[in-house]
């Protein structure tokens, strides 16, 4: 991650060598859009629930299905712990790349607001993470689709550019989408370049997508456990 | 025709037992392949997800170029050929790399269960098992794509000079030497420490910085990614080649620093076997 922050904050930086302005975006504007976007990315992004597919792949996961706790709770709760050791090595990362590089942040702004896109970020990431996992009950082939939504998240949701440097249409397109919930909304409410056009529509989609997420991952739940087999050991 | 059969040398005992043993050689990295070919078909849905995934990565990346070139006409004084011109060939790399040392990837099991010491005890030289035995038919395909859009380029945009393309070669091949060599390194980091998986990803998270030209980075991380760890070496130098614009002191520093440092990861190699216990029960 520390790498593929130094390589967007180099290039962006490049980018506005001989230029004050990226489309609407000053410089300090667009670099601290990176730097805070890698920041939410690792906590939103980091996840124990791969682990999962593997589990339902080789049985393991009936020692789960036996002890008296919420399976989704209990994942959801390995997730959170995860994501704050991932969180401090990911500031510290960024406190690196400020000092050292001289990068100008911008002073977070809309603290409420970032907590609301933020916390619906990190739902709708769980319980994505969480059916690509699923999957195993119907298939071992639970890597693959993985890496491709890996590779798919960060580039649609905003994690080397703004998406709003989009043409409309595609950027538009994107909003529907669950992807620009996880990291691309919090991190430009941050630097305070969220579009108050659209700013109810963007908070009611996506507590629609963490609602729509959930009641899928538990309808995937549910009908898996059902076809869910394995020899005993 | 007498002159010739005067001047032939015969081939000496040494000679063709070297030849035989390349052939050999030849034949199990074959069979390796065709295993590896095998397996790739096996998980067919898989193969595709990933293939999907790999082809949506270098798509969003052009994407991405694009978008910035459109509002600017250079980066660091590079325009957007001579970009994509680093992006192939760092593309062209990376993905020989997996095609060829997939099987790096696979090392760590083979160590914690002690399967190294049926691979060592064999009658070929373990690197044809460990380092190239498990080629990535996936990568094989997309490695057609890469050279065609970066020949495109090259010829449409620069107006394709033969002389520099064969030193382009000449350095492609230059940065091969240094990607065995890194990989080579990880293998003797597994064999002493049991660890591959991070060794690995960090090195690939450290190649994706060549992504784009060193240019693009500041002091100190353009000198320590040039001169310690050589990715501008590996990635931008033979891009630089092509275009015309490496100077013969970085040219020959490369060939140097290639040369030495898959001399040097030969003698950890030979260092780490000398650490290696067997885990095996």
């Amino acid at each position: 991650m520390f790498l593929n922050l130094l390589f967007n904050f180099f290039l962006w930086t490049a980018v506005f060598d001989k230029r004050s302005y990226f489309g609407s975006y000053p410089k300090d504007g667009l670099i601290s859009y990176i730097l805070y976007a890698n920041l939410i990315a690792t906590f939103v992004m980091g996840s124990r629930t791969a682990e999962i597919g593997a589990y339902i792949n080789d049985g393991t996961i009936i020692n789960m299905l036996l002890k008296p706790v919420s399976f989704f709770k209990y994942y959801f709760a390995r997730d959170i712990a995860d994501k704050v050791m991932n969180i401090s090595f990911a500031i510290f990362e960024l406190c690196v790349v400020v000092v050292l590089f001289n990068a100008h942040l911008i002073f977070p702004q809309n603290p409420l607001l970032f907590v609301v896109f933020f916390i619906n970020g990190v739902l709708i990431s769980f319980y994505i993470n969480l059916m690509l996992s699923f999957l195993g009950f119907w298939t071992p082939e639970i890597w693959a689709p993985r890496f491709l939504f890996t590779m798919l998240v960060f580039f649609v949701s905003g994690s080397y550019f703004p998406l709003n440097l989009l043409p409309g249409p595609i950027y538009h397109v994107l909003l529907a989408t669950p992807f620009p919930y996880l990291f691309y909304l919090p991190a430009q409410t941050l630097t305070g370049h969220i579009d108050s056009s659209l700013l109810v529509i963007q908070l009611i989609a996506s507590y629609a997508w963490v609602f729509l997420l959930y009641m899928l991952s538990k309808k995937m739940w549910n009908s898996g456990n059902k076809s869910f087999s394995f020899f005993g050991r | 025709m007498r002159l010739w059969a005067k001047r032939a040398i015969p081939w000496s005992k040494k000679d063709v037992i070297r030849t035989l043993n390349l052939m050999k050689n030849l034949k199990i990295f074959y069979l390796l392949a065709l295993h590896s070919l095998k397996t790739t078909f096996q998980g067919r849905v898989g193969a595709v997800f990933f293939l999907l995934g790999k082809i949506v990565r270098v798509a969003f990346i052009f994407i991405f170029i694009a978008l910035v070139f459109s509002r600017t006409n250079l980066i660091k004084g590079y325009n957007l050929n001579q970009i994509l011109l680093f992006y192939l060939t760092y593309n062209i790399i990376d993905t020989l790399s997996q095609i060829l040392y997939r099987e790096v990837y696979r090392f760590r099991p083979l160590v914690v269960s002690g399967g190294f010491d049926l691979i060592l005890l064999k009658p070929f030289h373990p690197f044809i098992r460990i380092l190239v035995g498990g080629m990535d038919f996936l990568d094989a395909l997309l490695i057609i794509p890469y050279i065609l859009a970066a020949l495109y380029i090259y010829i449409t945009g620069f107006h394709g000079d033969f002389i520099h393309f064969l030193i382009y070669l000449a350095f492609l091949f230059n940065s091969m030497l240094l990607v065995t060599a890194f990989h080579i390194i990880v293998l003797c980091i597994g064999i002493i420490t049991s660890e591959v998986d991070h060794t690995i990803m960090i090195y690939r998270d450290i190649t994706s910085l060549g992504r784009f030209p060193m240019d693009i980075y500041k002091e100190p991380v353009r000198g320590l990614f040039t001169f310690i760890i050589p990715i501008g070496v590996m990635m931008t130098v033979p891009s630089q080649a092509l275009m015309g614009i490496l100077s013969l002191p970085i040219a020959v520093f490369s060939f140097l620093v290639s040369c030495s440092l898959l001399g040097l990861s030969l003698l950890f190699w030979q260092f780490a076997l000398k650490r290696y216990q067997s885990w095996g029960g």
